[in-house]
């Protein structure tokens, strides 16, 4: 069930802009929270956090504009949000028990 | 000239075309399943890494550290770029046959270029890391490294194929299944970088 009226192309163009560029911030944002707010060799609690966000924020980005998930119906993007925040939280949830351990 | 009677022949058709729930997502559904099978392998994958990374902790925080976080960030951005690259050959097929054709191959050839300028970089990072004589089985976390990071890098070298075959075998069908693979590769890039690279 497609619930997504077809655009055209110009609007298609410009829409794939749009996801690129916030693609490539994130990426740089991400990038510089991790070289910025390490200490030690150590990522800083928030470095993470916004490493972590931002990986989610992307990969949805992908999903709904290059691979057109938002074209589909919204169980099937319930699914791939669930999937992908198995994932990160529980590679968080991994990563604090480890630092709680040190 | 086949001799099927056409009404048999639609009805095999709308068999065919029935793929369930599937019928929903965009484009080829198969690629839908192989997407979700390598979001769950890679998604296990990762997962095993972190709890390595809480069974070594100090073996991982010497092993990311050695880690070259600018050069995997540019790597993030060639990769995305090349899936720009690949969504927009889609978007242009859409104009009509000869003309679709004509506008998406430079795409492409573009988003091609783009998965081998990532390789390269993988490369020098391979390179880096055997000049200071880290291989794969020094130490569990560059195992990991090594499994994770390579076996991505193997299905970079199957989309640059895959996107080769449909710019020369340029139909929409085509062209929609190639780019979704491409796509998926860089969605798993998205959850690798920061877990492998990121968090240390």
């Amino acid at each position: 069930m497609m619930t997504f009226p077809l655009e055209d192309g110009q609007a298609w163009g410009r829409r794939l802009i749009r996801a690129w560029t916030v693609l490539a911030l994130l990426t740089v944002v991400s990038v510089a929270a991790a070289v910025a707010g390490g200490l030690h060799g150590r990522s800083s609690l928030l470095a993470v956090l916004v490493a972590l966000a931002a990986s989610f924020i992307k990969a949805r980005q992908v999903l709904d504009h290059f691979l057109d998930l938002r074209r589909a119906g919204s169980g099937w993007r319930t699914v791939f949000t669930a999937l992908l925040l198995v994932i990160l939280v529980g590679c968080l949830a991994l990563y604090a028990v480890a630092e709680w351990r040190v | 000239m086949s001799d099927i009677p056409s009404s048999v022949a639609f009805a095999a058709e709308d068999v065919a075309a029935d793929w369930g729930v599937l019928s929903d997502l965009p484009g080829n559904p198969l690629m839908w399943v192989l997407i979700i099978s390598e979001l769950l392998v890679f998604g296990a994958l990762l997962l095993g890494f972190a709890v390595a990374r809480l069974l070594h902790p100090a073996m991982f925080q010497t092993g990311q550290a050695s880690l070259n976080v600018a050069l995997a960030g540019v790597n993030t951005l060639v990769l995305i770029t090349s899936g720009y690259c690949a969504a927009r050959a889609v978007q242009v097929r859409s104009a009509g046959a000869e003309k679709g054709v004509r506008l998406s191959r430079p795409w492409l050839l573009a988003a091609m270029g783009l998965g081998g300028c990532f390789l390269a970089i993988k490369a020098v990072e391979y390179a880096d890391k055997a000049a200071h004589g880290w291989g794969i089985e020094t130490n569990t976390f560059f195992t990991l490294f090594y499994l994770l990071t390579g076996f991505h890098a193997m299905h970079v070298v199957a989309g640059i194929i895959v996107l080769g075959i449909v710019a020369w075998k340029n139909t929409v069908d085509n062209l929609e299944t190639g780019a979704a693979f491409w796509h998926m590769i860089d969605l798993v890039w998205l959850l690798l970088f920061p877990l492998v690279y990121l968090l240390r």
